[in-house]
């Protein structure tokens, strides 16, 4: 190819530079109008040489080994060119090669050089400071490094604040991030150059993530009007649409593929919009064949993995992660999966009919027969309410360390979530892994065992909003005193009037617009489905989830089953959410105030002042049972007055509006025990188990001995196997009880068995020695 | 009757003697060093002095040096006291309670005056006849003591797993709550041996630490099979804590005509089925240990074969005896 020839290319200028989106690296995803940029930051002699850009064309078409060659020369020559200019070049090469170590460094030459340079660039074109510290950014986010990305991202916005690829850039790191800033950054670049085709792009994708597909066909489209011959993304958005809406995608691909037959980005992207869908082995498939177009796809490569593990696939996951890992590709995420991998590795597997249950060897024998019992419970009652039987097993997975449930979930730490469901996969934080009473595991277990139902009823086609706001329904379907209270945040979000139309209610979670929306959003979605079976029954719900089955939108949804326009639905639901939780919601300031004073007085001590207004100020607020509840006050202060039966009636009222706080609970369990109501002090202690059963070893034999007095074997049985759970030193004590239990239960080998375990950790127990001559003179 | 003798060595030390036994005897020598400040000083004394007051309600033999009294010369002179009346058959148990220093070679504990090195204090202990001997040293970077103190037959329980963990401990307060705390009684034999009693302060250790939230800087362990190796828990296959799980510290209830062997010595009775039955006991009660410490040598069936019959057996004859 002549240099002539290649001056040309340079020459058609903006429209090629614009239209190719990717530049040095197919993963870096920036406007190479940067690179056209740069060339006309050059002095007039130098743009006959090759340029960034024109290799990256090479790229985004497919032709690998010509746009590897094209970089190769473009290092060479940079040695030629004026020392920045040169540096540049030189680093994009570097970049596209691999070697990121050099083109960082070359890039910040570059970006030094340019800023000590006066030379301006010719009219119209945009700053070389800008440009590189884009590029230099755009490297530095491929390599995992997105605060200095941003930095220098925003660097050029300051430099040059109509440099649209700049909040492009911004746009894509925000956008990996699920930050609601993409779509801000995305617009804005679009307002500064309508005809940046790699914005329209992403904004496609980014309408498809938040369920707008006619939005996602429309910039599509836009993008493929301005390049129809470079919109590789436009195309892989367009094949989205039509297998989320579960319709052939093949023209689309076939477009896509006759562009460029190695680009592995465009199944990718079909790849990661199945999984935000939450169809798992779908994404899965996808994943492959974006590696089976282009193997060295590394961030593919590593998202199949991530997957593969969500999947409950460990071999799978960690082979294709190892891959990534020995090709260099050492992303937060990468690592972070192979370390939890190994974790897991630790992990007991415990396989029961339908189940498969992975607990911490440490927590284990704590907490197995509880997960087993609650796994059960929920499978029942889901098997009878929707008619049906799971596939498979369900796979349910508990992290001690809530850290290695975020990255189980996320790849990276820093996960608000308890819980997470990946079709048959579930993976939760143990009790163990938040501080205790911070939340109420049963709750959270049953939460994701509705989206294990719901997502296989339907296919996995069904909104986000609908499994959330059903599965926050099934939590207090199972107990009034499971799910989550309203918090302080959430009654003020309802005073604001922050709910979303029931239509636009997936935004919520995919997309927060305010801090805490996502939580605001669990509690409407929840509502929702509580005003649904309160106006019209359970069969309402039922016959949405079989609605959603059929692919139906919740405008059509709601108007099939309800018989309602969403506005008129939202209407009602509002009127008569309100109308529960008007009152708390107005008393808002003044629950603030009262509760301030309320604790002022428990502080100094004024008992009965604490009385004469406690009730008051719960009335205010009568789900706030959150740190420094006027419950607490109240019962404390009726204790300090000595009266016992006022304090069990406040606990019992925190205990119902669903306060989960162990101390709490066991203050009233001993209370209750001490005024003779031994199955009331049996409840409450079960509660706690719920809410975190590692809270008190001492709690589970009180709890047995109440079970084994009120003959409740097998209760009694799992709390003494609890009490030994924990390795207490006496061991004696504990395999006494639970022999007694076992001999109880008439299970007397086992009994045998834990009585000899006794005197063998205390050959001279006596209790014990009677006990196993009892069971020996009872043989036959 | 019980004689007490008061011997007044300094301000807080005292020690008292019950009359000379028959049998064997322990000697408890406590000593708590120089605190520094009020908050350890305190401390200190009150943990020695609790001690002082457990082992002397047990009748043993105790001296107890704390505040002004626990200088390197009234240690000298009561170690040297204890070896001219300390037999082979007594036990003798050295307590250290403060601050202890290690400078990567040696282990000093901090006196009123000049410091005693852990050279010195073996050196001391060395002219003690007991065949069994214990020392607890519940000091900052006790660890560092572990391999100049233990020997064959002494045993050492350090707070510290090196003379590297130099903050203050807390161990020493849980090994005085052991001894008063009948749930330290892992064995039900209403006694606390040294194992139990290691346990149960490491146990309590350690949770104190996880209660407060703060990075654990004391990890108790203990020397007793000759080895210069400390450990934390007692293993049957290296026979670890053997000397230590026999190691009676105190009893929490008086002995009545039966219990451990030395006690059992004292006031068997004269009735003849009876000893053949206390003889019994202990031998089965001998036969149990043996068993135990010898569980990864045997097939798991026939351990569980022979455990149950030493058990059950065990059990008819303590029923025999309590009839």
């Amino acid at each position: 190819m002549s240099v002539g020839v290649l001056a040309s290319v340079i020459v058609l200028g903006g429209v090629l530079a614009t239209s190719v989106a990717t530049a040095a690296s197919p993963a870096a995803g920036a406007s190479a109008r940067a690179s056209g940029a740069a060339a006309a930051g050059a002095p007039e002699a130098d743009r006959a040489a090759i340029a960034p850009e024109r290799c990256a064309a090479l790229h985004k078409r497919g032709r690998r080994p010509e746009a590897h060659a094209c970089y190769e020369r473009l290092i060479l020559q940079a040695g030629s060119a004026p020392r920045v200019v040169g540096t540049y070049w030189r680093a994009e090469g570097e970049w596209a090669l691999g070697d990121y170590g050099a083109a960082n460094r070359d890039f910040r030459d570059a970006v030094a050089g340019a800023d000590a340079e006066p030379a301006r660039p010719p009219a119209g074109a945009p700053s070389p400071r800008a440009v590189y510290r884009v590029r230099w950014g755009l490297l530095l986010h491929e390599r995992f490094n997105d605060s200095e990305a941003v930095d220098l991202f925003n660097e050029a916005r300051a430099r040059e604040p109509k440099y649209a690829p700049a909040y492009l850039a911004l746009a894509r790191v925000s956008a990996d991030g699920f930050d609601n800033r993409a779509i801000e950054w995305t617009r804005k670049a679009l307002e500064i150059d309508p005809r940046l085709t790699a914005a329209h792009e992403l904004l496609a994708s980014l309408a498809l993530e938040d369920s707008d597909p006619a939005l996602a066909a429309r910039e599509a489209d836009a993008a493929l009007a301005i390049a129809p011959d470079e919109a590789l993304d436009a195309l892989a958005v367009h094949a989205s649409i039509e297998l989320l809406a579960d319709r052939p995608p093949d023209r689309w691909f076939e477009r896509m593929g006759a562009l460029n037959a190695s680009y592995g980005e465009g199944y990718a992207l079909a790849a990661h919009q199945l999984i935000l869908a939450m169809r798992y082995t779908q994404g899965v498939a996808y994943y492959r064949k974006a590696l089976a177009t282009d193997p060295e796809l590394w961030s593919a490569r590593s998202d199949l993995g991530i997957n593969l593990l969500r999947l409950g696939d460990e071999a799978g996951a960690r082979a294709e992660l190892v891959r990534c890992y020995d090709a260099g590709y050492r992303s937060p995420e990468t690592v972070n999966t192979l370390r939890l991998i190994d974790t897991l590795s630790r992990f007991v597997t415990i396989r029961e009919p339908g189940i498969i249950l992975k607990l911490d060897e440490q927590e284990a024998p704590l907490l197995r027969p509880y997960f087993l019992e609650q796994l059960n419970r929920d499978i029942a009652d889901y098997d009878r309410k929707y008619h049906m039987k799971l596939p498979g097993p369900v796979r349910v997975e508990v992290y001690p360390n809530h850290e290695d449930f975020a990255v189980r979930t996320l790849g990276v730490p820093g996960l608000g979530a308890l819980g997470v469901t990946f079709g048959e996969v579930v993976a939760m934080d143990s009790p163990s892994g938040r501080k205790p009473g911070d939340f109420h595991w049963a709750s959270t277990l049953r939460h994701e065992m509705s989206h294990v139902y719901i997502l296989t009823a339907t296919n996995h086609r069904v909104p986000r909003w609908f499994t959330e706001g059903l599965a926050v329904h099934e939590e207090t379907q199972a107990s009034p005193e499971w799910g989550d209270p309203m918090t302080p945040d959430i009654v003020a979000a309802l005073r604001d009037h922050k709910l979303l139309p029931v239509a636009d209610l997936d935004r919520g979670f995919v997309r927060p617009s305010y801090p805490g929306q996502v939580q605001v959003s669990y509690f409407e979605a929840g509502r929702v489905c509580d005003f649904i079976q309160s106006r019209w029954g359970v069969e309402k719900l039922n016959a949405m989830v079989h609605a959603y089955a059929l692919r139906k939108t919740t405008r059509e949804v709601i108007a099939q089953t309800l018989s309602l326009t969403p506005e008129a639905f939202d209407q009602q639901f509002q009127a008569w959410l309100y109308a529960s939780v008007g009152t708390t919601v107005g008393n808002l300031p003044a629950w603030h105030a009262a509760l301030a004073e309320l604790a002022r007085l428990a502080h100094a001590g004024r008992n009965d002042a604490v009385i004469g207004k406690g009730d008051a100020v719960i009335r205010l607020y009568p789900d706030y049972v959150y740190d420094d509840n006027a419950y607490e006050l109240l019962a404390d202060a009726y204790l300090a007055r000595e009266n016992r039966p006022k304090a069990i009636e406040v606990l019992r009222r925190y205990e119902h509006a669903g306060g989960r706080s162990p101390q709490l609970l066991e203050k009233l369990a001993g209370l209750e025990q001490d005024a003779g109501d031994s199955a009331a002090a049996a409840a409450t202690l079960e509660r706690i188990n719920l809410i975190d059963p590692a809270f008190d070893q001492a709690e589970h034999r009180k709890l047995g001995d109440l079970w084994l007095a009120q003959k409740n074997y097998a209760g009694a049985i799992r709390e003494y196997q609890a009490v030994l759970a924990f390795h207490p030193l006496d061991q004696a004590s504990a395999r006494l009880d639970l022999a007694r239990a076992y001999l109880a239960a008439g299970e007397r080998n086992a009994a045998e068995d834990s009585v000899l375990a006794a005197l063998e950790a205390a050959p001279d127990y006596r209790p014990a020695q009677k006990l196993l001559l009892e069971l020996e003179g009872k043989k036959p | 009757m019980r004689l007490g003798i008061t011997l007044v060595l300094g301000l807080a030390a005292t020690a008292s003697l019950a009359p000379a036994p028959a049998l064997a005897d322990t000697y408890f020598v406590t000593v708590a060093g120089l605190g520094g400040e009020p908050d350890y000083e305190q401390s200190f004394r009150m943990v020695a002095g609790e001690l002082d007051h457990v082992l002397q309600g047990a009748g043993h033999r105790v001296y107890t040096l704390s505040g002004e009294s626990a200088t390197r010369s009234r240690l000298t002179r009561t170690l040297r006291e204890v070896a001219g009346l300390a037999g082979v058959d007594d036990d003798f148990v050295l307590t250290l309670i403060g601050h202890g220093s290690f400078d990567g070679f040696e282990y000093k504990l901090n006196l009123v005056g000049p410091d005693i090195s852990a050279g010195e204090l073996a050196a001391l202990c060395n002219h003690i006849r007991s065949k069994r001997q214990l020392i607890v040293d519940t000091t900052s970077a006790s660890g560092g003591s572990v391999a100049v103190l233990e020997r064959r037959g002494r045993a050492v329980i350090a707070a510290t797993k090196s003379g590297t963990e130099r903050n203050a401990t807390v161990f020493a307060r849980y090994w005085a709550d052991a001894l008063q705390d009948p749930t330290a009684d892992l064995d039900k034999n209403d006694a606390i041996s040294a194992l139990e009693a290691f346990r149960y302060a490491a146990a309590k250790t350690a949770a104190f630490y996880a209660t407060q939230k703060r990075l654990a800087t004391e990890h108790a362990v203990f020397e007793d099979a000759g080895r210069a190796m400390p450990v934390r828990e007692a293993s049957t296959e290296a026979g670890e804590g053997r000397l230590i799980a026999n190691f009676t510290l105190v009893r929490l209830r008086p002995a009545a005509g039966e219990g451990t062997p030395d006690v059992k010595r004292a006031s068997a009775p004269a009735d003849a089925a009876k000893r053949a039955l206390l003889a019994r006991k202990e031998r089965l009660e001998q036969r149990i240990d043996v068993l135990k410490y010898q569980r990864a040598a045997l097939p798991p069936d026939e351990y569980k074969r022979e455990i149950t019959e030493a058990l059950v057996e065990l059990a008819k004859v303590q029923e025999a005896l309590d009839r």
